[in-house]
């Protein structure tokens, strides 16, 4: 079992009202999963996917990854959880434009206190498996913005997480760049690696072994 | 990890150039002049800090009871320091020491030098090195003397100096002396120095007055034993004092006078000698000010505080633009202590580029600056391991503040609030709250730079009495008798016709360029009263060449005959002695009987931060003159100038003519208001400079943020003028709310300075106005600038990024 979410609710109180953003969620994910999110735009979707990746939090219920207690433990100690073992792609990519590709790609292995050889190895790795050693030293500017996300992937794969979570991962590229992506995200799923994305689309939902859906916060 | 920080850190300064270079602008001209005035202030504090017992040893004073108030004398008469050593227990060491010009002759040249006659103890209790003699005994018999390496050099060049024997001017006779010792160079932070040194009992005072308790003319400094305390000490004194100067604590008590809380009316006290240089007696007791350098150290500090406040404010700004990366980050792990620290990384590089551009500009600033301010610090007064310490460590902090505030928050931020660009606080308030710090003391020191300049203006412009435009005062230095001089002076001129009188006085006006000042007072009984008076030595002409009018009766006249028992007084004099008619006074001393012969108008015979106080003019050959006075026509004053220059090399050809205006004279008294407004202007200057640049920043900032509603409004139909007013009109108001804090503080401080000046300037609210508007103006030119330009872009254009 990789993560299990037990009656999580999260609201904001706005005019002395309660809006519920989540309510109710529960879902477990195994290890080697590729689920998709699904839903129309403010039901949650992305609230959700952030609950997961620790970078938001919830209100009101349990939620255990790799059996911590999320909901209980510190901020450094979760910052560790995730740092060690999610890696997040953005839809706008997020990719730090003071930094070239090759750059950017380092960034989570230096909070990963990694030795330098070790980053160099590893940096020219990734770069090797995505095909890109010809553009690390351009900065992201530079870029398409498929290459701009296969930038983003690789630097969320970097460091070997356990669990990618993808928010819209194709939702500023072209269809082409687009099923490209996708299939990327297959591959990875065959090799191992748990994918939870966020879509759309029902061709790219398409891509996963199972979709949850979500309507105002409320899993359908 | 720190490499990837200086990376990110030097792409980000090159993106933002024009805050960049603000800041690097703004923090390196601060640190620059702070590190100057530092410089100036720890000169000034360290003043007589070099002497190794400067917390033991002590300067005497006595406070004496006058039915006036207390006063305070700090010189003594000559049998003091033996008899208060034999009789009085506790003393381990006591010397006394008299600063005079002396006239030194070596081979037929004629050397006018600083000395410094003293008790041999002296070198016991201060620490002037002695480099060839005897360490103990640089003076070990009456007859020797020592002589400052410079000064030996001077007079010998490089031969032999100890051993020579040189002549000392004493009176009308020389006196010859052997050089027994040379003495290191004193230092420039010394508020005693010398060329030469000698015994005191070979001062031509010393016999005639070794028995006289009431002649005073030097400081007595002494180092207690062991165990004695002040007050012990303080106590012990009381019938010493008691006994010896009876006969004026009689007179005290004849005259109303009220004893202290101990009964006494004559008290002696020691003041530390490490505050000597900071003391004054003015009011009756001794206050230590150490204000003036403290005040420089606050200017070096608020100019730094406004730099800091700049930089502030540009990073929480340029924060903005810098969540995506925040928020990217934390995704990928980093927590808050790194982020915190990577912020204040680059904090830290911009504040060390900025120091080490700062000691460069000081470098490169310190000859100027030394002569504007007037100083003889150098920057080797900051090398000192307490202060270079305390400056790390204060640039730490000041880092960890301006660079580590803005890094906290910034850290803080939850990271998906931070990816969405969203960021929420209330960091305008802050923002304001800093602006309008900034404002107050730029006010404050503007509106101190006004008035001071005012206040320095009205001293100068003065009427003080007499003619200080058209008169040359010149110390008569030589070695000819002065009255002779003065005669010599006024024939070698007579023919000059731009030469309108020639006279000669024992004391100068103002300042002159020999730099010597000095007071003579007498007092004597009148009708059962005790009055005291300044006394003044003139030759005759000496009313005629100062334009000084007489009220009533006659000056000083040749055909009058003898007129040594006539004198001439002012009007506070007159006042003093309380009669109808002042000229029918007669007063009588000793054998001598003196009559009034004529009361003058009170002119500023001392220093024009002070009372006019009672004036007695003799006219008395005995009595040696120290200046002659020359009054020119107004034509030509700089050719009459060289022609009195002329004059004196034909008199007194060995001496160096040092005559001056007394215009000039006056400035130079104070030159210590001068420095202060030098000092305060560059502060206002700089500190109005530092905050435009702020304000310069931030409505860049605000501009580009509200780019889109400039648009808006202007495609609705707001016209260029309402929308630079809508623009500027935040910020001139933040300006005025400082305005209203600063005004009364600028009055409190400046009225409270002002209180020290008998003669000054009232404080309108005027001075007060003019700085509020001229920063007012000032804010709005800087902020007008960007906005007017924002205002007019065509709208279309900031629209179409939508």
């Amino acid at each position: 079992m990789l993560l299990q979410l037990h009656n999580i609710f999260k609201w904001v109180n706005s005019g002395g009202q309660r809006i519920f953003l989540l309510k109710d969620i529960n879902f477990e994910v195994r290890e080697g999963e590729f689920i998709s999110i699904m839903g129309p735009s403010g039901s949650g979707k992305s609230t959700l996917l952030n609950v997961i990746g620790m970078l938001d939090g919830f209100d009101e219920g349990e939620y255990q990854f790799l059996d911590e207690p999320v909901h209980s433990i510190k901020e450094k100690h979760r910052a560790n959880l995730y740092k060690e073992y999610i890696g997040f792609v953005f839809q706008s990519y997020h990719l730090l434009d003071e930094l070239t590709v090759k750059e950017n790609l380092e960034m989570p292995l230096l909070y990963k206190k990694y030795k330098g050889a070790e980053r160099k190895a590893m940096v020219a790795d990734m770069l090797d498996r995505f095909n890109i050693v010809g553009k690390k030293d351009l900065f992201p500017a530079q870029l398409s913005g498929g290459q701009q996300q296969l930038v983003g992937i690789a630097r969320a794969l970097i460091s070997n997480p356990k669990l990618i979570l993808a928010d819209e991962p194709t939702g500023n590229l072209n269809s082409k760049q687009g099923e490209e992506i996708m299939q990327l995200f297959k591959q990875l799923n065959d090799e191992g690696v748990t994918i939870i994305q966020v879509t759309h689309s029902e061709k790219n939902a398409a891509y996963g072994s199972r979709i949850i859906n979500l309507l105002d916060g409320r899993m359908i | 990890m720190f490499k990837n920080y200086l990376k990110i850190a030097w792409r980000n300064l090159l993106k933002n150039k024009v805050f960049t270079t603000a800041n690097l602008i703004g923090l390196s001209t601060a640190f620059a002049i702070a590190i100057l005035l530092g410089m100036t202030a720890m000169f000034d504090l360290s003043f007589d800090q070099f002497h190794k017992k400067k917390d033991t040893v002590y300067q005497l004073y006595l406070s004496n009871q006058t039915p006036k108030g207390t006063t305070i004398s700090v010189v003594n008469p000559i049998p003091l320091a033996p008899a208060l050593k034999e009789e009085v227990p506790g003393i381990k060491h006591i010397a006394r020491s008299l600063s005079q010009d002396a006239l030194i002759t070596y081979q037929n040249k004629d050397f006018d030098l600083d000395a410094e006659y003293v008790d041999n103890d002296f070198f016991t209790l201060f620490s002037y090195p002695v480099i060839i003699g005897n360490t103990q005994e640089p003076i070990p018999n009456k007859n020797s003397i020592a002589l400052s390496e410079s000064t030996a050099k001077k007079i010998f060049g490089d031969g032999n100096a100890i051993g020579e024997t040189i002549f000392l001017q004493q009176g009308r006779e020389q006196v010859p002396f052997t050089v027994a010792s040379i003495l290191k160079d004193t230092p420039v932070n010394t508020s005693v120095d010398f060329d030469i040194v000698i015994p005191f009992e070979s001062h031509r005072e010393y016999l005639p007055n070794i028995d006289i308790w009431d002649s005073y003319n030097h400081l007595v400094y002494l180092e207690l034993e062991e165990g004695v305390s002040l007050s012990q000490f303080e106590k012990n004194t009381r019938s010493f004092t008691n006994q010896h100067y009876e006969n004026q604590i009689e007179s005290m008590v004849r005259d109303g006078a009220l004893p202290d809380t101990n009964g006494q009316y004559k008290q002696f006290h020691l003041l530390p000698y490490s505050d000597v240089a900071f003391v004054s007696y003015a009011t009756g007791i001794a206050i230590v000010n150490r204000t003036f350098p403290y005040l420089i150290l606050g200017i070096a500090l608020l100019i730094i505080f406004i730099a800091c406040a700049n930089f502030i404010n540009m990073n929480i700004a340029l924060g903005e633009k810098r969540l995506k990366e925040i928020g990217m980050r934390k995704t990928l792990g980093a927590v808050k202590r790194q982020l915190f620290g990577q912020f204040w990384l680059e904090s830290i590089l911009i504040f060390v580029v900025s120091i080490v551009l700062g000691l460069i500009a000081a470098h490169l600033l310190l000859d100027p600056f030394k002569t504007l301010f007037n100083t003889q610090a150098t920057l080797s007064n900051l090398s000192k391991p307490v202060i270079l310490v305390g400056f790390f460590l204060s640039l730490l902090l000041i880092t960890l503040i301006a660079g580590g505030y803005p890094a906290l928050i910034l850290s803080k931020l939850n990271a998906i609030r931070a990816l969405k660009g969203k960021w929420e606080m209330g960091k305008n308030r802050l923002r304001n709250g800093l602006i309008v710090l900034q404002f107050v003391i730029a006010i404050v020191l503007i509106s101190g730079t006004i008035v001071l300049h005012g206040q320095i203006q009205y001293m100068r412009n003065k009427d003080l009495g007499y003619n200080k435009e058209q008169v040359v005062s010149i110390p008569l230095n030589g070695k000819m008798d002065s009255y002779r001089v003065v005669q010599l002076l006024r024939e070698e001129l007579k023919n000059n016709p731009n030469i309108l009188s020639v006279s000669g006085a024992d004391n100068n006006l103002g300042r002159g360029r020999d730099g010597s000042l000095s007071t003579s007072k007498w007092r004597f009984d009148y009708k059962e009263r005790s009055i005291g008076t300044n006394v003044l030595t003139v030759d005759h002409d000496y009313l005629k060449t100062l334009d000084i009018p007489l009220v009533s009766g006659r000056s000083f006249s040749k055909e009058y005959g003898a007129d040594s028992l006539s004198i001439v007084i002012n009007e506070t004099m007159a006042k003093e002695l309380n009669e109808k008619d002042p000229l029918s006074v007669k007063i009588q001393e000793d054998e001598a009987t003196y009559t009034i012969i004529g009361v003058l108008k009170d002119y500023h015979f001392q220093n024009i931060n002070r009372e006019i106080e009672p004036l007695t003019l003799f006219m008395n050959t005995d009595w040696d003159l120290y200046y002659a006075y020359v009054k020119v026509s107004p034509a030509a004053i700089a050719k009459s100038y060289d022609a009195i220059n002329a004059a004196w090399g034909k008199v007194e050809p060995q001496a160096e003519f040092l005559g001056s205006f007394l215009d000039e004279n006056v400035d130079r008294t104070f030159r210590r208001e001068k420095t202060m407004a030098t000092i305060i202007t560059s502060g206002s200057v700089l500190g109005i400079l530092l905050s435009c640049i702020g304000l310069f920043a931030m409505s860049m900032l605000v501009v580009t943020q509200r780019t889109k509603e400039i648009g808006v409004r202007k495609v609705i139909g707001a016209s260029v003028s309402s929308i630079t007013l809508l623009l500027t009109k935040d910020f001139l108001k933040l300006v005025g709310f400082a305005f209203l804090i600063a005004a009364p503080l600028a009055w409190y401080f400046l009225n409270n300075w002002l209180e020290s000046y008998p003669f000054r300037i009232t404080l309108s609210p005027l001075y007060f106005a003019m700085a509020g508007f001229l920063a007012m103006l000032i804010a709005f030119l800087t902020v007008g600038a960007r906005t007017i330009r924002a205002a007019s872009a065509n709208p279309v254009k900031s629209l179409r990024t939508e």
